[in-house]
């Protein structure tokens, strides 16, 4: 006999509010459906009264984890649209964040996914790594959530001792190497609930246009930083970590060996800082009328930007946000088919939702 | 962009009948098409792999005109194809390219678009009666 399970939008299992409608055959899921808009705010058309410095503070409240990659791929438009190109030492600092971004929210999604498992002591550790993360954060920029880094042409703080944040860069990474990295790939705790639950075909995760993690994941080697290079990307050395199975061991493994990635990142981008100016000034961009869009590599994957302008007006006249959860979220629903429904909680986290993003 | 790139986009421009070539600006190789080429779009993409990313719509202030702007990846390589709409409606791709499901559902609730070959449940909004409105002049 079947019957249906409504998981949220307020459960336990949710970090933030969403709905799935589960269909079951027992403990097994045979159909599930999702429902989002639960954060809508209509970011996109507020952004359309905003000017180029009011727009970038509100599209970095669009997510709570991932701010800095929302303004720095507003700004990398917008930049397209007033011909500016930021200094070299602008565009490693601008690395150096984005890169400080994804271990800490690889890290924060490691802890959540942790707590999933059942395994209360890994969430407390990761929790206590990530802090390690934000506070290199706090002393790069001065805050711990929204970084206010960006700007048209730039950024607006520098690195002004490279060698202390490496110091401390060195010691988040001896604590991710000697816990975070070794539990995740061989605790038997942490693989029984993972190895072969919530499986994404290589084929559907093509189909389905998943991205980030989640599509590395699923076997397809697909990283903007790698294809389309920004920032200072191309002057820098790393792997793009990829696994065929697309389980939830998959998704986890891909982010271990990232968090890995990031660190090799951010030392070469320290050590490599160029001098020079951060940005280009404070004089008022000069818009010309089109559009440009914008991709960058975000933690849960690849962010879009598309920003319109017309010459001499003041405010952008559209702003679209492609987020990447927009783009995984539908898969979740090939992911449970067939899967028990006590692992369905976990296996919805292990594409690192986030919905204020996705409903921005 | 790669060698293989180039060659599996040269021939595109006259597969979707369109009198002009690719025009690169805004960080995008650009086309313009006619609405009702959109379903031959969808499936030329499918033929050479491309990715499907994101649509975009477009109603400019206080015009009656609008548009929507499809992005496709191939190989790394950003491809923007946009349409003038003066009707607000163009076909449905999503039965050739599930990953358009959201984004035409969003905006249709958004903007008023009509994406015929479709049904819509609610994507953002949680009443139906709303659906098929335009935020953006309800907002104001």
């Amino acid at each position: 006999m079947s019957y249906k399970i409504p998981m949220g939008p307020y459960h336990p299992a949710l970090e933030e509010p969403y709905k799935l409608d589960l269909v079951c055959e027992g403990e097994t899921v045979t159909a599930a459906k999702l429902h989002v808009g639960f954060n809508f705010r209509n970011i996109e058309h507020l952004a359309e009264t905003r000017n180029h410095i009011q727009v970038i503070a509100l599209l970095e409240r669009v997510c709570g984890i991932c701010s800095n990659v929302h303004t720095m791929t507003l700004c990398q438009a917008m930049e397209g649209l007033c011909g500016q190109t930021p200094p070299p030492r602008a565009r490693y600092i601008r690395t150096i964040v984005a890169e400080l971004e994804r271990l800490h929210s690889h890290v924060l999604w490691a802890g959540v996914a942790a707590k999933l498992m059942g395994f209360k002591t890994m969430f407390m550790t990761c929790f206590e790594v990530r802090e390690q993360v934000m506070d290199v954060l706090q002393a790069i920029s001065g805050n711990r959530v929204n970084y206010a880094m960006n700007r048209i042409g730039g950024v607006n703080r520098d690195i002004e001792d490279p060698q202390s944040i490496l110091k401390m860069v060195e010691v988040l990474e001896r604590g991710m190497v000697s816990t975070i990295i070794p539990i995740f790939t061989s605790s038997t705790t942490a693989l029984s609930r993972c190895i072969g639950v919530g499986v994404l075909s290589k084929e559907k995760a093509l189909s389905c246009g998943v991205v980030g993690p989640v599509a590395r994941a699923s076997g397809l080697a697909q990283d903007i930083r790698r294809a389309a290079p920004y920032a200072a990307y191309e002057e820098l050395e790393f792997d793009v970590p990829v696994q065929p199975d697309g389980d939830v061991k998959a998704r986890l493994l891909v982010r271990a060996l990232e968090i890995m990635e990031s660190c090799k990142i951010i030392r070469q981008a320290l050590t490599k800082l160029p001098p020079g100016e951060i940005n280009n000034g404070d004089g008022k961009p000069a818009f010309i009328t089109g559009t440009s869009t914008s991709r960058l590599e975000g933690p849960r994957g690849e962010v879009i930007y598309s920003v319109s302008w017309e010459e001499g007006s003041n405010n952008p006249s559209r702003v679209h946000v492609r987020t990447p959860t927009f783009a995984n979220m539908p898969a979740i629903r090939w992911m449970v088919i067939g899967a028990r429904l006590a692992d369905t909680p976990l296996i919805q986290a292990s594409i690192d939702p986030c919905y204020s993003c996705t409903d921005r | 962009m790669t060698a293989s790139a180039t060659t599996l986009l040269e021939g595109i421009p006259e597969k979707l009948g369109s009198a002009t070539s690719w025009e690169e600006k805004g960080g995008a190789l650009w086309l313009t098409l006619e609405a009702r080429n959109v379903r031959q779009l969808a499936t030329v993409m499918n033929e050479i792999k491309a990715r499907f990313l994101t649509a975009t719509a477009y109603q400019p202030a206080g015009q009656e005109s609008a548009y929507i702007e499809y992005h496709w990846d191939c190989e790394g390589q950003l491809l923007g194809f946009r349409f003038p709409l003066p009707g607000r409606s163009i076909d449905s791709i999503y039965d050739l390219c599930e990953a358009a499901d959201w984004v035409e559902r969003e905006i249709h609730e958004g903007f008023d678009f009509e994406f015929p070959g479709r049904e819509y449940e609610p994507l953002k909004l949680r009443q139906g009666d709303t659906m098929g409105v335009t935020l953006r002049e309800e907002v104001k």
